[in-house]
């Protein structure tokens, strides 16, 4: 016996100026956008280290801060998360899918702190120095899944830390 | 997907993302793809009072922008009835992609979510799909907003509209892909239109 039908709800078409507009014709091809999207970044891309070890560098100094105890609580986690997604979600955009990899991983990780789970230093720090080394010329072009050990081993220490087993961390 | 060409010259774009180096790059895109007139705000008080104060043709706007997120920000738009920007198409950017967020997206009344890192593919492509693709808007007491549903299949399940056609099999769903497809980001996550509801 099927459902009764609900009340309708008020349907109706909406052309937006959005797509009135962006159908017109004379619109740079797709093609040609792309390439220009690619020049566009490479620009940007100058001053992305800079931009990227200022931010690594305050993510470990938010996580120091939590370990000093100040402040209290987990204010220095949801800190250092601002960092971390920052960093998440510039790095493969700017060609360092590596760093993206890494800092979405320890993500997950303050986003559990944040959540209540207890910190775990060595975990934490482990991601920090794997951003350092991400960053450097030697592995920026890389994917994690060109570093399978490196990938699938802070895939693991995510798994850990997420069940919840393993050394306490930051009080 | 479309891969039309799509023509954003005079359109107005708004970009809230808390980010600067993350809205650099999205402006810089879209200004590749020929736009002329994009803004970028830092929190959720700018957004909503460019919102309020002047024509805005489509916003993208990061879901955890702060304070309120992009999702409040897309719902108090869509709420407003005086509004001129009521109907505009909202991209929600976000580095998760989870099913949860989806949704939740889609009953703010988002139109998609961008998965971030974003790529120029990606980025072209969903603004050609939000200008090729005609979407019905909805208005509910709860909901107001893009139509979640994409197609309109036989349906008799809970929440069957009268327009629907009745289903020869109880439960057949109009359903479109919830779940985040493969697709040309540079990680694993992409752009995921809203499904429907």
């Amino acid at each position: 016996m099927p459902n009764p039908p609900a009340d309708d709800p008020n349907t109706f078409f909406v052309e937006t100026n959005f797509q009135k507009m962006a159908r017109r014709a004379g619109g740079i091809p797709r093609e040609q956008a792309l390439e220009n999207a690619r020049v566009a970044l490479e620009t940007i891309k100058l001053g992305f280290r800079d931009w990227l070890d200022a931010e690594i560098s305050e993510l470990a100094a938010q996580v120091r801060k939590g370990r000093s105890g100040q402040p209290i609580g987990v204010a220095w986690a949801e800190a250092a998360l601002i960092h971390c997604r920052q960093i998440r979600d510039v790095g493969a955009t700017m060609g360092f899918q590596l760093v993206t990899f890494i800092a979405g991983n320890l993500c997950e990780m303050l986003d559990g702190v944040v959540a209540g789970a207890t910190p775990r230093n060595e975990m934490i720090d482990c991601h920090i120095d794997a951003l350092y080394l991400a960053k450097q010329e030697q592995y920026r072009h890389l994917s994690p899944e060109q570093l399978p050990e490196l990938s699938g081993g802070l895939r693991r220490v995510l798994e850990v830390a997420h069940t919840g087993t393993g050394a306490t961390g930051i009080k | 997907m479309t891969t039309a060409t799509i023509n954003i010259k005079g359109l107005v774009f708004l970009v809230a993302d808390a980010n600067p180096y993350f809205s650099r790059i999205i402006v810089g895109l879209l200004r590749s793809f020929g736009a002329t007139a994009v803004t970028d705000v830092r929190n959720s008080f700018d957004a909503i009072q460019m919102l309020n104060s002047q024509k805005i043709d489509i916003l993208l706007c990061d879901d955890k922008l702060p304070p309120h997120g992009g999702l409040q920000v897309t719902h108090a738009i869509r709420r407003k009835r005086d509004n001129e920007n009521r109907t505009i198409p909202i991209l929600i950017m976000s580095g998760e992609t989870r099913e949860s967020l989806v949704k939740i997206a889609r009953d703010a009344g988002a139109n998609m979510v961008l998965a971030k890192p974003v790529s120029a593919t990606s980025l072209y492509d969903r603004l050609a799909w939000i200008a090729f693709t005609p979407r019905q808007f909805v208005d509910t007491s709860s909901y107001y907003g893009p139509d979640r549903r994409f197609k309109n299949e036989p349906y008799s399940g809970i929440g069957r509209r009268k327009t629907d056609k009745p289903a020869d099999a109880v439960g057949t769903a109009a359903t479109a892909p919830m779940q985040p497809a493969q697709g040309d980001n540079p990680v694993p996550t992409s752009p995921t239109p809203m499904g429907p509801s």
